[in-house]
C-alpha cells in the first residue's frame, strides 16, 4: 500500500524536473490503470509481489527490470492474457475479474503489442487489422479496411497491404501488429518488449511509429530494453526486480540520481 | 481468486459489485460442461431404454449364460478345435488373434526395415523395387490383398502324399504348408527353470565383461560371454533339468495356501492399493501445485482432477468391496495357475525337454487334410499373415525411412569426421537418434496391425471376431459378444500402447 | 516447414508423409555408362545386389506376364461386367442418370482444376524420359512374356516405336516445357480415341471353362464409347469455361462455391438424379412446406434478433434455451423433421452471438439459416419420398458407386465431429476433455470391423418406433464415427501446432474463444492437418472395401462374390481381384500425390 502513496509523491514531486515530455501536469488526470498489491504464482515460482501502480490517462510509462523480473507478467496481466491471484487491476474503472462483460470490455480497451509480433500467418495484412474490427467492434467490412489502409499508413507501409505476413521484414511486421491493435481503437496501448526480436537496424522504424503514437496522447505502458526511447518519451519510469516494483520516477531522476541501490547496479550494467 | 474487497476504492464503481451468475466465467464455463455432460449421459440413457425396450420386444435376452454352454462350433484351427462352451470358443479365436498379432509384428518390423533400408539404398535398382513395393501395397486396400493372396493360395494343388517339394518335410498345397514342428515335451518346465538361472548368471557374467572393459579398454565383447554362458546352461541344462524337481511341492503348497485364504483379503488389498495410489497421486499434484512459500495456486481444472481421481478410487473400493466375484476370481485363478506349474514339474525324470515331428497327412472322410503332427500354416493363416505383414512392411518402410532421414546430416558428417566408419556410424550415431523419431508412429503400426487382424474374418481364420460372428448366429447374442470383442481389443491395444510408450520414455530418458 | 513433418511425424499420422527434406538423392545428369558405375556396380556387394535384384526382376515379372497372357484367364469377367462393377444393379434404362452424375463430376474437376490453378509445366525432356522408360518395360515384357511369336514381335515393334519417340523427345533442349494437364488430356483423348479404333472385344469368350476366342474386332459397344468420349469434351469444356471465369470473378468466390458444389453435388445427385424420388406433392404442400416455412420465418426472426451486438447475455441465455427445447423435443412425441430442425436452429443459435455484426452480416447469417433450411426439408422430404427408380436388392447402388458414396458421406459427417472433438479434447474444459479422450481412444482401440459389425446389428434397435433406417445408413454412420477419431487426432496435432503467441494476440484483440477458434486457430490448424488429413481420406476410401464383411454390395463384393459366381467366369476372382486394386491403387496413388503437391504449395505460399 505504501508503494501506491510512493508513486503519487514521487510523480508530483519531480514533476517540473525538465525531462522530454516536461510541463505535462497528468495530477487531475483521470486513472487509466490501476494496479493493488497484485500478485502472481506460477507453481512454487512467484512472478510478481504485491505490485502497486497507477497510471494516469495520456500518461507514457515505461517498465524496465532485468529479465525474469515480472514486467511482462505484470503487462500481461492488465489485458488478462494472465490471470492474477490476489490484488487489484482496474482499467478504465472497470475491474478485471470473473466477469466475461468486464474482460471483453477491457481487451478490446486495451490494445497490445507482443515482442514475437504474433500476426496471424494465414492472413493478409489487411485482413489482419480488419479482422477484429469486424468481428469484435461489429464494424462494417467496408469500414474497417477503409480503415486499416489508414492505419497501414499511419504506421507507413500502405503498399503492403496485400502481401502476407511472412513476406515483411520483422519491422514491417511490428509495424503491422501495432496497426492491429490501434484497429480497435484502444484507449491504452501495452508494449511487450516491442523491438526485442528485431533486428538493430528496424528498431528505429518501430520506436519513431511508437514516438507519434506517444504524441498523439495516448495512454502507453512499454516494457523495453531501448533506455534512449525511454530517456526521451517516457513521463515516468517504473524499475521492477524480482516481482515487485523497486523505483518509480521520471526520466531524469532516475538516470541521473536513482535513490535505490538495485537500481543503480542495473543501470551500471545496463549502460556501462 | 476473487478481489480482495477491503482494498476496493470509492472511486472505481465496477470494483467488488457481484458478477452476475451468467456472466461470470467460471459458473459459465462449468455450467457448459456439466449440461453437455447431462445431454451426452441422457442421450445414452435414451439409447439404452431403447435397445432394451426393443429387445424385450422381440424377445432378446442378452444374458453372458452362452458362455459356459457348449457351443455347436467346429473351428479350423487353434489350440482346441472343438471347444467344449462358448467362453472356450471366444478364448481360442483370442489365442489365435494373439498369435497372428505377434508373428506378424515380428515379421513386419524385420520387412519393414529392409524397405526403409532399401528405400535408402545407394543402389538404383534397389530403391526402386522398394519405392514400388511401397506404392504398390499401400495404396491397395488391405482386405483386396487378403482375399486376393487367400484366392492364389486356394487353387494350390490338392493336398495329397506327393505334395510339395520336399515329400514327407515341407508340403505345400490348397490346405497350407505343412512342416516339421518342434514343440516342448514334458522335460521342458524344467530346463526352463534351468535356463531362468542361465539367464542370471549371463546377466552377472555380462556386467563383469563391461567392467573389465570400462577398467582396461580391451575388447571384452561381453554380449559374446553372456550369450555363450547361456548355451553352455542350456546344453548341461538338457541332462541335469530333473534337479528341479523339487518345485512341483513347492507350488502345491503355495496353491493350497491360496485356497485357504480368506476372500476379505484381496479385498482389503484392492482397496488400499486403490485408496493408496490415488491419495500419493493427489499429494504429489498438490505438491507440484505449492509454491516454495507454501502458497497454493488451484485452478479449477486442477480442482476437477483432484475430485476425479477421488472418485475413481472410491469407485475402485466400491467394485472391490461389493463385487465378492471379482476377489475369489483373483484368488481361485492365482491357485490354478500355480496348480498348473505343479503338474508341469510332475514328470519322469528322464522326460526331454524338446521334441519334433514330421508332419503327416490324414484322411478322417472324403478329403485328405494335415495331421496334428507337423507345424501347419493354413491358408487362412497365411493369407492375413502375408496380408498384415505386406501391407504394414509399407507403412514401416516409410516410417523407417523418415526417421533416418531426420536424423541431421550434419551428425553422419560429424561422425566420419570423428572417424567412425559407414557401419559404425550408422549403429553409433544414426539409429540411436532415429528409434527417437522411428518409435512412437510404429507403435502406432503395430496397434492398426493388431486391429487388422480382425480382415481374417473374410478369409475364414479362426480369430476372435470370426469366432465371435459364428456364436453369435448360432445364439444370437450379438451384444454380449461385440462386448467381448471390444473389451478384448481394448486391452490388447492398451497393452502394446504401455509397452510402446515404456520403450519411448526408456529412449528418451537414454538420449539426455 | 518443418512444423508440418514434425506435426505428421508426431501423431504417426495414418499415412506416413517424407518429409519435405527427404526428397531421394538428386540424379544428377551423368553419362550412362558412369552413371550405371554410380547407381548400380560402385562396389562388389553392391554389384551382387544389382544382379540378384535384375535377376528377381526377370523372375517376377516373367510369373506375372505367364499369369496375365495366360490363355485360361478370364480377363473379360471385368469387362463384360463393368456395369455391374461400376453400379451393381442400377437399371440400364436408367443409365442417362448415371451418365449424367459422372458429366457433373467431371464439370465440377474442369473448373476446380482451372480455379485452383492446379497442373504445373513439365519440362519435355522429362516426358522422353519416361516415355523411354515404358518403352524399356515393354521391350522386357515382350521378351518375358509367353508370346507366340508373331504377338512377340508386334509388341516389339510397339517397344521399338515408344523407345525411338522417347530417346528423341528426351534429347530436345531443357527449357522446353509442357503443361501437365494437356499430357493428362492428350493421354485421355488417345484413350478415348483407341476406343473407336481398337477392336478390344476381339477377346470374347463363348463357354465357361474352354476358352474360345470369338473374333469380334470394334466391338466395344456404343453404350460405351460414346459417352465416355462425350465425358472427356464435357471434362476440357467445363476446364475452358473455368478459365473464362476465373478473370472474372473474385477468386475466394469462385473457391467458396466451388467447395460448396463438391459437398452438395453428390447429394444432390443422390437423392435427385439417381434416386428420382417420387414427391407426393400432397404432402409435400400441406406438411413438409408449412413446417419449412414456420422454421424459416420465426427462426430467421431469432437469429436477426440474436445476431445483433446490442443483444449481449440475454442472446446466449435464449441460444442455450433453444438447445434444451431441441433436445427436449426428442422425450415428446412429434416429427422427425421438427426435431432435426429444432436441433439446426440450436446450433445457429449458438453461434450467433459469434457472429454477431452489422446489418449486412446479419442478413448474410439469417441468408445462410433460410438456405440450410431449404437444403435440409428437401433432403428429408427426399430421403422419404419412394424412388421412381426400383432395383432389387437391399440399396439402389452398388459396387463402386456405393463405395464411392459411403466414402463420400463418411467423411461429410466425420469431418465436423472430428474437428469437435479435437477441439474438445484440446479446450481448457476437463469433462469436454475427458469425454473427448474417452470417445477417441476407445474407438481407436478397436477394430473398424467390430464397429461396423456393432452399428449394422445394433443401430435398429436404438431406433424409436416409427424410425427405420437403412443398414448402409446404419454402417455410414459407424464408418463416420470411427474415422471421426482418427480426424480428430489429425486436426489436434495441427491444432497443438498453432503457437501460444496466436491464442494470445486473437485475445487482445477482444476475440471470443469461439471467435478465435473460427477466425485464428482453426485456419491455420487445418493448414497444417492437410497431409495426414488427406491420408484420412485415402484411408477410409480404402476402408469401403469393409463393406463385404457386412454383406453390403460393394466393389470388392462384386468383384469377389458376384462375377465369379456367374457360370461363364467361374473362379476368375484372382482376375477381378487385380482390376479392382488397380482401381484402388490409381485413386489411392493419385491422391497421395496430389496431397504431396498440396503440401509444397501451402508450404511455401503463406507461411
Amino acid at each position: 500500500m505504501t508503494d501506491v502513496t510512493d508513486v503519487t509523491e514521487t510523480e508530483t514531486g519531480t514533476d517540473s524536473g525538465g525531462a522530454a515530455r516536461s510541463g505535462r501536469d497528468l495530477s487531475s488526470a483521470k486513472d487509466m490503470i490501476v494496479c493493488e498489491g497484485v500478485s502472481k504464482w506460477y507453481g512454487d515460482f512467484q512472478a510478481l509481489e504485491g505490485v502497486s501502480a497507477t497510471i494516469k490517462e495520456q500518461e507514457v510509462v515505461v517498465v524496465l527490470g532485468p529479465s525474469g523480473s515480472g514486467k511482462s507478467t505484470w503487462i500481461r496481466c492488465i489485458n488478462r492474457l494472465e490471470e492474477h491471484q490476489e490484488g487489484l487491476i482496474v482499467v478504465d474503472g472497470v475491474e478485471l475479474s470473473n466477469d466475461l462483460r468486464n474482460i471483453e470490455k477491457v481487451r478490446s480497451e486495451v490494445g497490445m503489442v507482443f515482442q514475437q509480433f504474433n500476426l496471424f500467418p494465414h492472413l493478409k495484412v489487411r485482413d489482419n487489422v480488419s479482422l477484429a474490427p469486424i468481428w469484435v467492434r461489429k464494424k462494417s467490412k467496408a469500414e474497417a479496411e477503409e480503415q486499416a489502409q489508414a492505419l497501414l499508413e499511419l504506421v507507413g507501409i500502405p503498399e503492403q497491404a496485400d502481401k502476407f505476413p511472412g513476406q515483411l521484414s520483422g519491422g514491417q511486421q511490428q509495424r503491422v501488429a501495432i496497426a492491429r491493435a490501434l484497429a480497435m481503437e484502444p484507449k491504452i496501448m501495452l508494449f511487450d518488449e516491442p523491438t526485442s526480436a528485431l533486428d538493430p537496424e528496424m528498431i528505429k522504424e518501430v520506436l519513431d511509429v511508437m514516438k507519434n503514437l506517444a504524441l498523439s496522447g495516448m495512454t502507453m505502458m512499454v516494457v523495453t530494453h531501448e533506455m534512449g526511447f525511454a530517456k526521451e518519451v517516457a513521463d515516468r519510469i517504473i524499475f521492477m526486480e524480482e516481482g515487485q516494483i523497486v523505483e518509480v520516477g521520471t526520466p531524469e531522476h532516475f538516470f541521473t540520481n536513482p535513490t535505490e541501490d538495485r537500481t543503480k547496479l542495473f543501470l551500471s550494467q545496463i549502460l556501462a | 481468486m476473487t478481489a480482495p474487497t477491503n482494498q476496493a476504492s470509492s472511486t472505481h464503481e465496477a470494483v467488488s459489485q457481484r458478477v452476475p451468475l451468467w456472466r461470470d466465467a467460471v459458473v459459465v464455463k462449468w455450467t457448459a460442461q456439466v449440461a453437455t455432460l447431462v445431454l451426452v449421459l441422457a442421450s445414452l440413457w435414451f439409447l439404452a431404454t431403447q435397445a432394451g425396450d426393443n429387445l424385450t420386444a422381440r424377445n432378446i435376452n442378452i444374458g453372458f449364460d452362452f458362455l459356459e454352454r457348449p457351443p455347436d462350433i467346429q473351428l479350423s484351427e487353434g489350440i482346441d478345435t472343438h471347444p467344449a462352451t462358448g467362453g472356450r470358443a471366444l478364448w481360442v479365436g483370442m489365442v489365435n488373434t494373439l498369435r497372428m498379432a505377434i508373428v506378424g509384428i515380428v515379421f513386419a518390423t524385420l520387412l519393414g526395415v529392409v524397405v526403409g533400408l532399401a528405400r535408402l539404398s545407394n543402389n538404383w535398382l534397389i530403391r526402386r523395387l522398394a519405392t514400388i513395393w511401397v506404392e504398390t501395397l499401400r495404396n491397395i486396400p488391405l482386405l483386396v490383398q487378403i482375399i486376393f493372396y487367400f484366392s492364389v493360395l486356394a487353387v494350390l494343388p490338392r493336398v495329397d502324399m506327393d505334395t510339395g517339394p520336399i515329400n514327407g518335410w515341407l508340403h505345400i498345397s490348397n490346405k497350407g504348408l505343412a512342416m516339421p514342428r518342434v514343440f516342448i515335451a514334458d522335460g521342458f518346465y524344467q530346463w526352463a527353470t534351468v535356463m531362468l538361472v542361465g539367464g542370471l548368471a549371463a546377466h552377472y557374467v555380462r556386467r563383469r565383461r563391461v567392467d573389465l572393459h570400462n577398467e582396461s579398454g580391451a575388447n571384452t565383447s561381453p554380449v559374446l560371454w553372456s550369450l555363450g554362458t547361456l548355451a553352455v546352461f542350456g546344453m548341461v541344462g538338457l541332462f541335469i533339468h530333473p534337479l528341479f524337481g523339487f518345485i512341483e511341492p513347492i507350488m502345491g503348497a503355495v496353491a493350497s495356501l491360496l485356497d485357504s485364504l480368506p476372500i476379505l483379503l484381496p479385498q482389503v488389498l484392492l482397496s488400499a492399493t486403490a485408496v493408496l495410489l490415488a491419495g500419493r497421486w493427489i499429494r504429489e499434484f498438490l505438491a507440484g501445485r505449492r509454491s516454495a512459500v507454501g502458497h497454493l495456486a488451484l485452478s479449477d481444472d486442477d480442482y476437477f482432477r483432484i475430485i476425479f481421481t477421488a472418485i475413481a478410487a472410491l469407485m475402485a473400493v466400491t467394485v472391490a468391496i461389493y463385487w465378492t466375484g471379482l476377489s475369489s476370481w483373483i484368488l481361485n485363478s492365482g491357485s490354478d495357475l500355480f496348480r498348473v506349474i505343479e503338474t508341469k514339474f510332475n514328470v519322469d525324470g528322464a522326460a526331454r525337454p524338446f521334441d519334433a515331428m514330421r508332419p503327416d497327412i490324414v484322411k478322417p472322410g472324403k478329403f485328405a487334410n494335415y495331421g496334428i503332427n507337423g507345424l501347419t500354416m493354413t491358408v487362412g493363416f497365411a493369407a492375413v499373415f502375408f496380408g498384415v505383414v505386406f501391407y504394414t512392411s509399407a507403412f514401416i518402410g516409410e516410417i523407417v525411412r523418415g526417421g533416418i532421414l531426420a536424423v541431421p546430416k550434419g551428425q553422419t558428417e560429424a561422425a566420419s569426421a570423428v572417424g567412425l566408419h559407414r557401419s559404425q556410424s550408422l549403429r553409433h550415431i544414426i539409429l540411436p537418434q532415429a528409434i527417437r523419431v522411428i518409435l512412437p508412429p510404429l507403435g502406432n503400426q503395430y496397434l492398426n496391425l493388431t486391429k487388422n487382424t480382425s480382415l481374417a474374418i473374410a478369409v475364414g481364420y479362426s480369430d476372435i471376431v470370426q469366432v465371435g460372428q459364428t456364436v453369435y448366429n448360432q445364439t444370437g447374442k450379438t451384444l454380449p459378444v461385440v462386448a467381448i470383442w471390444m473389451l478384448f481389443y481394448l486391452a490388447t491395444s492398451l497393452t502394446i500402447s504401455v509397452v510402446v510408450n515404456y520403450y519411448n520414455v526408456r529412449m528418451k530418458l537414454v538420449e539426455r | 516447414m518443418s512444423e508440418f513433418a514434425g506435426a505428421g511425424a508426431e501423431i504417426g499420422s495414418f499415412y506416413p508423409m517424407p518429409r519435405p527434406d527427404a526428397s531421394p538423392p538428386v540424379e544428377e545428369h551423368l553419362p550412362p555408362r558412369e552413371w550405371l558405375k554410380k547407381n548400380l556396380f560402385s562396389n562388389v556387394f553392391n554389384s551382387a545386389l544389382t544382379v540378384a535384384a535384375g535377376l528377381l526382376i526377370i523372375v517376377m515379372l516373367r510369373g506375372l506376364l505367364g499369369f496375365i497372357f495366360n490363355p485360361l484367364r478370364q480377363w473379360n469377367a471385368t469387362a463384360v461386367n463393368l456395369r455391374l462393377l461400376m453400379t451393381h444393379a442400377y437399371p440400364a434404362d436408367q443409365y442417362l442418370r448415371v451418365w449424367f452424375s459422372v458429366a457433373a463430376f467431371l464439370i465440377l474437376t474442369g473448373l476446380s482444376i482451372a480455379v485452383w490453378r492446379a497442373g504445373s509445366r513439365v519440362p519435355v525432356p522429362d516426358v522422353g524420359k519416361r516415355v523411354t522408360a515404358l518403352g524399356v518395360f515393354v521391350t522386357l515384357s515382350a521378351l518375358l512374356a509367353p508370346f507366340s511369336g508373331s504377338a512377340r514381335l508386334s509388341w516389339l515393334a510397339v517397344a521399338v516405336f515408344l523407345l525411338a519417340s522417347g530417346l528423341s523427345v528426351s534429347r530436345t533442349s531443357k527449357d522446353r516445357s509442357v503443361s501437365s494437364l494437356s499430357l493428362l488430356v492428350g493421354v485421355c483423348g488417345l484413350a478415348a480415341l483407341s476406343l473407336w479404333v481398337i477392336p478390344y472385344g476381339h477377346h470374347s469368350f463363348v463357354s465357361d471353362r474352354t476358352p474360345k476366342i470369338l473374333a469380334e474386332p470394334g466391338t466395344v459397344d456404343l453404350t460405351t464409347k460414346l459417352p465416355w468420349t462425350i465425358m472427356l469434351l464435357i471434362a476440357v469444356a467445363a476446364y475452358g469455361v473455368g478459365l473464362l471465369l476465373r478473370d472474372r470473378i473474385p477468386a475466394k468466390v469462385a473457391r467458396t462455391s466451388l467447395v460448396l458444389a463438391w459437398i452438395l453435388t453428390p447429394i444432390l445427385l443422390l437423392f435427385l438424379v439417381l434416386r428420382d424420388p417420387d414427391f407426393d406433392m400432397g404432402h409435400v404442400l400441406s406438411t413438409d412446406i408449412p413446417i419449412f416455412l414456420v422454421f424459416a420465418v420465426l427462426g430467421s426472426a431469432l437469429l436477426f434478433w440474436l445476431t445483433n451486438p446490442e443483444t449481449g447475455e440475454v442472446g446466449r441465455i435464449v441460444a442455450v434455451t433453444v438447445l434444451f427445447l431441441a433436445f427436449g423435443s426428442f422425450l415428446m412425441p412429434m416429427r422427425m423433421v421438427i426435431r432435426i430442425f429444432m436441433l439446426l436452429l440450436a446450433i445457429f443459435s449458438l453461434a450467433g452471438p459469434t457472429f454477431s455484426g452489422d446489418r449486412r452480416t446479419r442478413h448474410n447469417y439469417v441468408a445462410i439459416w433460410t438456405g440450410t433450411a431449404v437444403f435440409v426439408s428437401w433432403l428429408i422430404t427426399a430421403i422419404n419420398t419412394p424412388s421412381t427408380a426400383p432395383v432389387p436388392g437391399q440399396f439402389f447402388l452398388g459396387g463402386f458407386s456405393m463405395t464411392l458414396m459411403v466414402a463420400f458421406f463418411t467423411l461429410l459427417v466425420s469431418f465436423p465431429l472430428g474437428v469437435m472433438l479435437a477441439l474438445a479434447r484440446t479446450s481448457n474444459m476437463p469433462i469436454f476433455r475427458l469425454l473427448a479422450t474417452w470417445f477417441i481412444e476407445f474407438v481407436r482401440g478397436v477394430p473398424l470391423i467390430t464397429i461396423l459389425i456393432f452399428f449394422s446389428v445394433m443401430v435398429p434397435l436404438f431406433l424409436p418406433d416409427g424410425m427405420d433406417l437403412s443398414e448402409v445408413a446404419a454402417v455410414t454412420i459407424g464408418y463416420a464415427l470411427f474415422a471421426s477419431a482418427y480426424l480428430a487426432e489429425n486436426v489436434r496435432g495441427g491444432i497443438q501446432s498453432v503457437t501460444r503467441g496466436q491464442h494470445e494476440a486473437a485475445e487482445a484483440v477482444g476475440m471470443t474463444t469461439s471467435q478465435k477458434t473460427v477466425f485464428i486457430v482453426l485456419p491455420q490448424a487445418l493448414r497444417v492437418a492437410i497431409p495426414p488429413l488427406v491420408g484420412q481420406v485415402i484411408g477410409t476410401f480404402k476402408e469401403t472395401s469393409l463393406l463385404i464383411i457386412i454383406g453390403l454390395f460393394d466393389l470388392l463384393f462384386v468383384a469377389k462374390a458376384i462375377i465369379p459366381n456367374q457360370t461363364a467366369f467361374m473362379g476368375s476372382t484372382r482376375e477381378n481381384l487385380m482390376v479392382i486394386s488397380l482401381i484402388y491403387w490409381v485413386i489411392s496413388y493419385s491422391m497421395s500425390k496430389a496431397s504431396m503437391r498440396i503440401e509444397k504449395r501451402v508450404g511455401l505460399g503463406e507461411q
